[in-house]
């Protein structure tokens, strides 16, 4: 914990003077600079670890990254592959066929009891692109942009309920209190941006992740690495509104008095905490202004509205997609979306493999497929890394809860072998790396486990995953826990 | 100290002769050396040997030079740094441990001896990290040592390779107090330790504060609310009224709420069971035993015992029971589909750890997994510990079982009565499951659980544990696993005899439970009869079971009473022992650090070999030995002592010298100055706004928070936001959601409260500053602010009112040119409001004033001055 410390004092060095000296009153730049003294390398060794920054300025990282900027599309409930990449022509001649021993035995499973029956492909698939990438119908717009992508085919985890595995995925264990990804990215790279919070999450679906904000948390992390939510409705950043009735010219005044005050208030303390108090209230002014003007969507051309399916004023996963690429654009570091709806156990009509999983696809095809486009064509997409995909997948087998005739179809929760993939940011496009059994059961080839896609994220933005560690209760601590292998194949 | 029975042998013979050349380590080892030539004996060796090891402990503990080698200064921070991570508590490459003197001169894997003590050139370490071929050289594929590290291994190593105890596991000695050039300056002999630090870095304390700052100060620190203006005025009337003002603080019930925030965090309470679903829990009695505990300055000792074992005392009144809750605010997972067993031991593997931080400042979770990267303890250390643990009741159950129920008055007895029947309804069933012949039909029913519908009617959660136990053979099981599955059959069995005695325990629970009485969960034991065997967990994981252990503390630390119990009472009275020398460090070190803003040990939560060293020793080991001897274990005393100290008393302003000499104030020549917790910010607005109710106890309470927070797909738990008075309770009274903190207090660095927190982060971020400018609970304070600056001031004169505040906040005068940026702000919001009658309304709260409204948004301000939301 001393990094704060540690940084607090080099953000004195740095980032105040720099802002003091630019922006503010003579008399207290000239304050603030003959504070500096303290700021000698020799006389404060520890900070020349971290150089000089606060806890949010722009950090190198270990090695010279691919990617500066992160999105990434988490489906919550668990998409199926089976219906959407992995194709398993096996698999449909299996319909209907009952499970065989040999699939259950050691297995558990979170729904499924007795002997299931297998269950063919929802779906038809069809190849597409130079890289020949099997797509389902399900996917009609996102067929057109394969070979921007990479597909990691045998993708594993160690949970089968969603919140332990969602924590998995976004935190690299599956219990509660670790950091989440984007803490992680923000607390080795900083922010680009004064003016936006560095990791935001947009939520859509509904229902918030399983795990509550932990997903998105700082952990053991100091609090200024937690993602912070930008919501549709209401504030999109809680309390960012003035109260009623004190109008923004009003808080600029008020923001002056204050700053008057603790300038006055520094030059009696001459604790440099103070100037940074300072600059942070001038930077939730400014944040007052930027947070609602990269939340207001209404100002984009039609073209861009046509190309994500976009509906200004409403919550929803095309809304986000396009919020994510205006965030980006701004220089956020990390966007994390989460769209729930996608546990298609087929226990009713709004999880069900016909009807629910049919309406996730439609809502997210045409603006996945725009996200990716649009970061194209304004040459963000090269710089910026886009990940999609859930918590696990689903098993091959039919699950049927009751027993009874069910009008639904579903499938359960299953840890062995699912499908996510990554674009833009260094990643080679049109590949895909590894492949399950002909049922997409199991991954015969090419395995990816949850702490490897972590590994190969972290490289990609230019670090050594086990070397971006925090020291916490005695140990050093890290994304990847002490698992992790980068995946080589899907870097360009 | 070495294990190592030949050096000790020889070193106990040796020491009454080299007490004679205390201090004089040459002449010591001038003798071990010429007794050496002879070679004429063994036993001379030897006795040369413990010569030169005991000169070199003595000089090391008491005389250190700066020209002799130091273990624990020169030698450890090379061995850990460069060597432990292949040869230490997780690989023993070429089998070869570095931890533990006795193992290091071992021969290892090459048949040599890493470490040959008086004799560099025989030592293969030396060697080693020397070697010109860097395929040879250690550490492995990293930079070579310097030729210093080098030089001082071979200094040590020819000097007997001592292998002094780290620090931290040395019981405290009294030190002496040191010469200082002021002697009129320390008010208390701690303020010695800092004064003659100072002496040496040529610093000289600051002034001491000037009173109101510092009236307001201690009244943060001890109660965590500032002073009232009035008391402050005429306090600072009277110089000599500043121990009295400590007092009454002392005194004051809002000193156990202030400490009770600290003790939680280490608690880790919360108002939720984490995991997924973090539905709610009660557990508030425990939060409330906590400020009783420190209302009524309970001995430190006696805190520790009934937290950890108050179930286990003789007799234990329900205050006791209810004390045990501190290990009951381990998180339980509700989500189906889990392994209760593997929950279960989740949270003993927390309260192992927890313990471990909260009383040793130790991080012993590493232990789980592996013998201690750095510190001497052992894998066997962390099961033998847990076995502490491993033997109570509860069970990651829903319920929360065991319980103690609280009754209504008029309930009591009839609630009491239902329980004792309850009891012996229990105790009928589990003997009458034991039956030879229900017992027998136990077993024909095990052979059966492969068919789903059978173990179907096994509690989802249990069933993993139920297949775990049946697949050991009947005699290999222990009494627990027996126990454990006779009474898992006998809720389920067809047999009659059991499902009547069902029915009659359910119909006694619905009885019980239409009282309504408040469930806290507690601590309880299992009896001999139902109790676990505890077994190491290779690699941590709880399905990987090695050899069987005994409860017991580490072999690096003083021993248990022999006459003090195996269970949980004789570990925590281990742990208040004046022998430990950890415990009564760990916590003056927590007061300092609540105190001064940093530890004298900087990491609170780690004393060992990995941990920050001490800023000042001798003021650590010196505030130990007064806690626990002179003071007999009672926190107020000892935080008395310190806030009554010169130390604490000194002006926080820093000049620039003292910010390039000192930028972090470790050295304390000058008081104390950073931001207060999310506790303290939260009721600070409320106190100086006169909102806040001092209403103690009881349920948590749901302040105002925005809407939609709460949605867990998998509980329909609403915040339903309290009225009147429980809106405007303190912080630590706010309810406690793990996976949804309270968003203010979250965003002032207050922690989940998932697992034990000792130090808090402070950050100074963007979001912050919005709360306490557009939180509702702060505008409202606001508003409440603006109509008592009104009334103090008893004129419309706005210079008058914001005067008024600024004394209503901050406990003293504006100057003039604060006033000023104040009545411009005043001005131009009087100005804007006057032109705009709506929006003096709603800023306001409601009333038709434009004057009203403009202090309303000068008292904002004031709320968010840097002045306002620290501690100076």
């Amino acid at each position: 914990m001393k990094l704060l410390e540690e940084a607090r004092h080099a953000h004195l060095c740095g980032v105040t003077r720099r802002h003091f000296l630019k922006t503010c009153g003579t008399g207290l730049g000239a304050i603030a600079f003959a504070s500096l003294g303290g700021c000698t390398p020799g006389l404060a060794p520890s900070a020349s670890k971290m150089g000089a920054m606060d806890p949010l300025a722009q950090r190198s990282p270990h090695f010279t990254p691919t990617a500066k900027r992160v999105i990434f599309l988490h489906m919550a409930g668990g998409p199926s592959p089976l219906e959407l990449f992995d194709y398993k022509p096996t698999l449909a001649r299996l319909d209907g066929e009952q499970c065989p021993d040999s699939l259950l035995e050691g297995k558990r499973f979170a729904f499924i009891r007795g002997v299931p029956k297998m269950l063919g492909p929802q779906a038809s698939f069809q190849q597409y692109g130079e890289s020949g990438a099997w797509i389902s119908h399900h996917l009609p717009h996102f067929s057109q942009v394969v070979d921007h992508v990479a597909f990691l085919k045998a993708m594993h985890t160690d949970e089968f309920n969603h919140a332990p595995a969602q924590l998995l995925v976004q935190t690299g264990s599956p219990r509660l209190g670790r950091p989440s990804m984007g803490a992680w990215v923000t607390y080795g790279l900083g922010t680009e941006n004064e003016n936006l919070p560095a990791f935001v999450v947009l939520l859509s679906g509904g229902v918030a992740p399983d795990a509550g904000a932990s997903v998105y948390g700082s952990g053991f992390l100091p609090t200024v690495y937690q993602g912070v939510q930008c919501r549709s409705k209401g504030d999109p950043v809680l309390f960012l509104s003035n109260p009623d009735g004190l109008p923004s010219d009003l808080r600029r005044q008020s923001i002056d008095a204050i700053t008057q005050i603790n300038r006055q208030q520094y030059e009696a303390a001459g604790d440099p905490e103070i100037l940074t108090r300072i600059a942070q209230y001038e930077m939730a002014f400014r944040m007052q202004t930027s947070v609602p003007e990269a939340m207001d969507i209404h100002k984009e051309p039609p073209y861009i509205h046509d190309m994500y399916g976009t509906e200004p004023g409403v919550t929803s996963f095309a809304n986000n997609c396009l919020l994510a690429r205006r965030l980006v654009e701004r220089g956020v570091r990390f966007v994390q979306l989460f769209h729930w709806g996608w546990d298609s156990h087929g226990a009713g009509a709004s999880e069900a493999l016909n009807v629910g999983f049919v309406d996730r696809c439609r809502e997210t095809d045409q603006p996945v497929t725009a996200l990716l486009r649009d970061l194209h064509q304004r040459g963000l997409l090269d710089e910026t890394l886009v990940i999609w995909g859930g918590e696990f997948g689903r098993t091959p087998m039919l699950e049927n809860r009751s027993g009874l005739d069910n009008p639904f179809v579903g499938r359960d929760h299953h840890s062995d072998a699912f499908t996510m993939w990554l674009a833009g940011g260094g990643v080679k496009g049109g590949i895909t790396h590894g492949e399950t059994d002909e049922i997409g059961y199991a991954g015969i080839r090419g395995r990816v486990h949850v702490h490897d896609l972590q590994a190969t994220i972290l490289h990609l933005l230019g670090f050594d995953h086990e070397r971006l560690t925090y020291p916490f209760q005695g140990r050093d601590f890290r994304l990847t826990d002490v698992h992790g292998a980068v995946v080589r194949n899907v870097i360009a | 100290m070495t294990k190592n029975p030949f050096h000790l042998g020889f070193l106990m013979a040796g020491l009454r002769v080299t007490l004679h050349f205390y201090c004089h380590r040459d002449r010591a080892l001038a003798m071990a050396r010429a007794v050496r030539r002879h070679r004429s004996s063994i036993l001379l060796i030897g006795l040369a040997r413990g010569l030169a090891v005991a000169a070199t402990l003595l000089t090391g503990l008491s005389c250190t030079k700066s020209d002799e080698v130091n273990f624990n200064r020169d030698i450890r921070p090379i061995l850990n740094k460069q060597c432990v991570a292949c040869h230490g508590g997780i690989r023993r490459q070429g089998d070869l441990n570095l931890l533990f003197r006795a193992e290091a001169l071992l021969p290892g894997k090459s048949g040599k001896a890493a470490i040959v003590p008086f004799d560099a050139a025989a030592s293969e370490l030396i060697r080693r990290v020397s070697h010109g071929d860097p395929n040879e050289r250690m550490p492995q594929d990293r930079d070579p040592l310097s030729g210093e590290d080098v030089r001082l291994l071979e200094q040590w190593i020819n000097g007997g390779a001592p292998w002094t105890p780290h620090w931290a596991y040395v019981a405290p000695k009294d030190p002496e107090l040191p010469a200082v050039s002021d002697p009129s300056w320390p008010k208390k002999p701690l303020d010695t330790f800092i004064l003659a630090r100072l002496d040496q870095e040529g610093l000289t304390p600051s002034p001491q504060a000037d009173c109101p700052t510092l009236l307001r100060r201690v009244s943060l620190d001890l109660v965590g609310l500032p002073p009232a203006a009035e008391h402050v005025a005429s306090a600072c009337e009277h110089a000599d009224t500043y121990e009295a003002f400590v007092d009454s603080l002392l005194a004051s019930p809002r000193f156990g709420e202030r400490w009770a925030s600290m003790w939680l965090d280490l608690a880790r309470y919360a108002d939720s069971k984490g995991y997924e679903k973090d539905i709610p829990r009660t557990i508030w009695r425990y939060r409330d035993w906590v400020i009783r505990a420190f209302n009524a300055d309970m001995p430190f000792d006696q805190f520790t015992i009934e937290q950890l074992a108050g179930d286990l005392l003789p007799a234990p009144a329900e205050e006791q029971l209810v004390a045990t809750g501190f290990h009951r605010n381990t998180m339980t997972n509700t989500e189906g589909g889990t392994d209760d067993e593997e929950f279960r031991v989740a949270a003993v593997i927390d309260r192992v750890n927890t313990t471990w931080e909260v009383w040793q400042g130790t991080s012993f979770g590493c232990v789980q997994c592996h013998g201690h990267p750095y510190d001497p303890f052992r894998h066997e250390d962390y099961y033998r510990f847990l076995a502490f643990f491993n033997n109570t009741e509860d069970w990651d159950q829903d319920n929360e079982m065991p319980t103690l129920p609280h009754f209504e008055d008029a309930d009591r007895e009839a609630g009491e009565a239902l329980l004792a029947e309850i009891r012996d309804l229990e105790d009928e069933l589990r003997a009458v499951a034991a039956r030879p012949d229900i017992t027998r039909a136990r077993l024909a029913w095990e052979g059966q659980l492969d068919d789903p519908e059978i173990v179907g009617q096994v509690p989802g959660r249990s069933q993993n544990e139920v297949r775990r136990i049946v697949a050991i053979p009947v005699e290999e099981r222990d009494v627990g696993q027996e126990a454990f599955l006779n009474a898992i059959y006998a809720d389920i069995a067809p047999d009659p005899r059991l499902s009547d005695l069902r029915k009659a325990r359910r119909e006694k629970q619905q009885a019980l439970a239409a009282l309504e009485p408040v469930l806290t969960p507690i601590m309880r034991e299992l009896p001999t009869e139902r109790q676990r065997s505890t077994h190491v967990f290779e690699r941590g994981s709880f399905l990987l079971k090695g050899a069987a252990v005994t409860a017991g503390v580490p072999a690096a630390l003083p021993e248990m009473l022999p006459e003090a119990p195996r269970n949980r009472l004789g570990m925590a009275q281990w742990l208040v022992s004046i022998d430990n020398p950890l415990t009564a460090r760990v916590m003056v070190n927590r007061f300092w650090e609540q105190l001064f803003g940093a530890g004298i040990v900087e990491s609170l939560e780690d004393f060992g070999t990995q941990g920050e060293p001490p800023s000042h020793p001798e003021l650590l080991d010196h505030l130990a030995i007064t806690f626990m001897h002179e003071h007999d274990w009672s926190m107020k005393a000892i935080i008395k002592d310190i806030v009554r100290s010169a130390t604490y008393r000194q002006s926080s302003a820093i000049n620039h010298d003292l910010l390039e000499r000192d930028p972090r104030n470790r050295l304390l020549a000058r008081g104390p100055r950073f931001r207060l917790s999310a506790e303290q910010i939260r009721d600070q607005a409320l106190a100086v706004s006169g909102l806040l109710r001092d209403h103690m106890y009881g349920p948590s309470v749901k302040p105002p928070q925005p809407d939609g927070l709460w949605q867990n797909p998998y509980d329909n738990t609403r915040w339903v936001t309290s009225t009147d008075d429980d809106r405007y309770r303190r912080g630590l009274y706010t309810y406690w959601r793990r996976t949804v903190p309270y968003p203010s207090m979250a965003t002032f660095d207050s922690p989940s409260r998932e697992f034990c927190v000792s130090r808090r982060v402070r950050t100074n971020t963007p979001l912050q500053a919005l709360v306490s400018l557009n939180d509702p609970v702060f505008v409202e304070a606001a508003q409440a602010l603006a109509r008592r600056m009104i009334r103090q001031a008893a004129g419309p004169d706005p210079d008058a009112q914001l005067l008024a505040g600024y004394e209503l906040a901050l406990a003293r005068a504006p100057t003039a040119s604060e006033l000023a940026s104040l009545r411009t702000l005043y001005d131009e919001a009087l100005s804007h409001y006057g032109a705009s009658p709506d929006d003096a309304y709603a800023i306001s709260g409601g009333y038709h004033s434009a004057e009203l409204a403009a202090t309303t948004v000068a008292a904002n301000a004031i709320l968010n001055l840097d002045a306002f939301v620290t501690k100076q």
